[in-house]
């Protein structure tokens, strides 16, 4: 437990410092193109456009998901999507890539992987804003179910950074791990619920595994908010996801804290 | 630890006890992984440091002499708080800095960010980093270089860039190392006085240099490290002619007296693990 005091207390009294630095991350990222940070908002729309042309038209999906049509519904979670999958791949080689900037051991160590996660949090926020707005104007107007959103947004950032913990310390040790991840993350896109309902065609059973992703969660409860269909925080699923978060954020910092005072040596 | 009655803590600085540096060299990626997760060592010790203990007194200039692989630079890191020791003891009173050739720049962002970035991380606040930019900048010389990309710069304008944000940061405690030997003279001039300032206001400051000239004028005390291990260590006027002496029987060696004496360093400095 005394893991977990520590890297929270890091957490929030460098609050200011993971601000900062999280805008220099997308600086530095963004800095060799002419269109500078616009890419943040230019690479998700093009994908979206792409995904469209394959599950829209090319397959033609055409069995609306409830009462929603199958475009909208995919939109939002390929726009998690689009926050969570660079959020996880770069947040696992968040401390080897960047411990040799930090160059100072009192440097807490535990704000590295949050800060990148932040800065891919802030392109999420403008274009969760931009579809919500799109919404109010295609037939899904802003709700009570609505209030869920933050929550929601929220519990994706905590969930990413008590990931993070885990991944960027293993990867630092091991960069199999590195490549493990992005593995995986190609999986991860087609076993959660972003470009296929599982509710049409699945057995039962099945559909308890898929959920047992907590990603499963999190997408189907930015769509309850957005779309205004009912509350998805009242239910047991909550329960189990911050149970899921809560292990991994003891076994993410039970293993920062342990290793990190040798990071530097094993680059 | 070690503790002081009041008269020492005035002017001790650096008090380095018995430290050592232990890294492991493996045959291969799996020993390496056993060695992490496995209670059983695997695995070949290589002591980078063994056993080295000094002090330095508040205002003492230090010079790190010895060959290559001697652990000069693993000594520094240690000092500067990067790289953590094996073993043993450091004390330091106040902050300290290390200013080395490649100081952790991010190549992507400009000179400016960079100086911003550096600040930041190492705890200043917004305010402290306005005030402090400005002096930076002018001190380091690189005009309108300022704004473009780090990864435009050559090694000299680095090295600038880093010798300037470190002095500003107000160390208490400095460590060169071979910094100022890719700068030019003039810059280096303007290194070594500002660093005279230092050592009348007295800090503590350490030095490493294969430039035994600049060494000799600068420091007054040097360490001599040997296979990780402390050598000589005291007034420069009498390490140095030791250590000349040394380099000159080095250079007058064979080839194969010369291979004897690496191969013995390497053996004295690693150990199997049973």
């Amino acid at each position: 437990m005394s893991f977990l005091t520590t890297v929270i207390k890091e957490q929030i009294q460098n609050f200011y410092l993971i601000r900062r630095l999280s805008l220099y991350e997308m600086k530095s990222t963004n800095k060799n193109n002419y269109l500078g940070m616009l890419w943040e908002l230019l690479n998700p729309a093009i994908q979206v456009v792409v995904f469209y042309f394959v599950f829209g038209i090319g397959i033609k999906q055409t069995e609306d998901i409830g009462e929603v049509p199958f475009f909208i519904w995919m939109i939002i979670g390929l726009l998690v999507w689009f926050f969570v999958n660079p959020s996880i791949t770069q947040g696992s080689k968040a401390v080897y890539s960047r411990i040799k900037m930090v160059s100072k051991m009192n440097f807490p160590l535990s704000v590295i992987p949050t800060y990148v996660i932040i800065s891919k949090f802030y392109p999420h926020v403008a274009l969760i804003s931009l579809t919500a707005i799109i919404l109010q104007f295609t037939g899904y107007p802003i709700s009570i179910y609505f209030i869920q959103l933050p929550y929601f947004m929220l519990s994706t950032v905590i969930f990413l950074i008590a990931l993070s913990l885990i991944t960027s310390t293993l990867s630092t040790i091991a960069r199999d791990v590195q490549m493990l991840v992005q593995s995986l993350m190609r999986v991860l896109l087609y076993v959660t619920p972003i470009l296929w309902s599982p509710y049409l065609h699945l057995p039962d059973w099945a559909l308890t595994l898929m959920k047992v992703n907590p990603l499963f969660y999190l997408i189907e409860g930015y769509r309850a908010a957005l779309l205004g269909d009912g509350w998805y925080i009242w239910s047991t699923y909550s329960l189990y996801f911050w149970g899921v978060v809560v292990v991994m954020l003891l076994i993410g910092s039970a293993l920062h804290v342990k290793f990190r005072k040798h990071f530097i040596d094993f680059l | 630890m070690i503790s002081y009655n009041g008269s020492e803590r005035m002017t001790k600085s650096v008090v380095v006890k018995n430290v050592t540096k232990k890294y492991k060299l493996y045959k291969n990626n799996s020993d390496k992984l056993k060695d992490v997760f496995l209670s059983k060592e695997y695995g070949e010790d290589y002591f980078a440091l063994r056993n080295v203990s000094f002090e330095a007194e508040k205002g003492d200039i230090i010079g790190f002499v010895g060959v290559n692989g001697s652990g000069k630079s693993t000594l520094s890191n240690i000092i500067a708080g990067i790289v953590p020791e094996t073993s043993g003891d450091i004390e330091i009173e106040g902050k300290t800095a290390l200013i080395a050739v490649a100081s952790g720049l991010n190549n992507q962002l400009s000179g400016r960010e960079n100086i911003e970035l550096k600040l930041l991380m190492l705890g200043f606040n917004k305010q402290e980093i306005t005030e402090l930019e400005p002096g930076i900048i002018e001190f380091s010389e690189l005009g309108k270089f300022i704004d473009q990309p780090v990864k435009s710069y050559s090694s000299g304008m680095k090295s600038r860039l880093g010798f300037a944000i470190s002095i500003h940061i107000d160390p208490d405690v400095m460590i060169i190392d071979e910094a100022l030997s890719v700068g030019d003279k003039a810059f280096a001039e303007k290194c070594l006085d500002k660093m005279n300032e230092f050592k009348e206001q007295g800090k503590t400051m350490f030095f490493v240099s294969h430039s035994l000239g600049q060494m000799k004028r600068f420091c007054q005390k040097a360490l001599w490290l040997e296979y990780g291990e402390v050598r000589a260590f005291g007034p420069i006027s009498e390490v140095m002619p030791q250590y000349e002496k040394f380099l000159k029987d080095y250079k007058a060696m064979n080839d194969l007296e010369k291979k004897k004496y690496r191969e013995d360093q390497m053996a004295k400095r690693s150990q199997a693990q049973a």
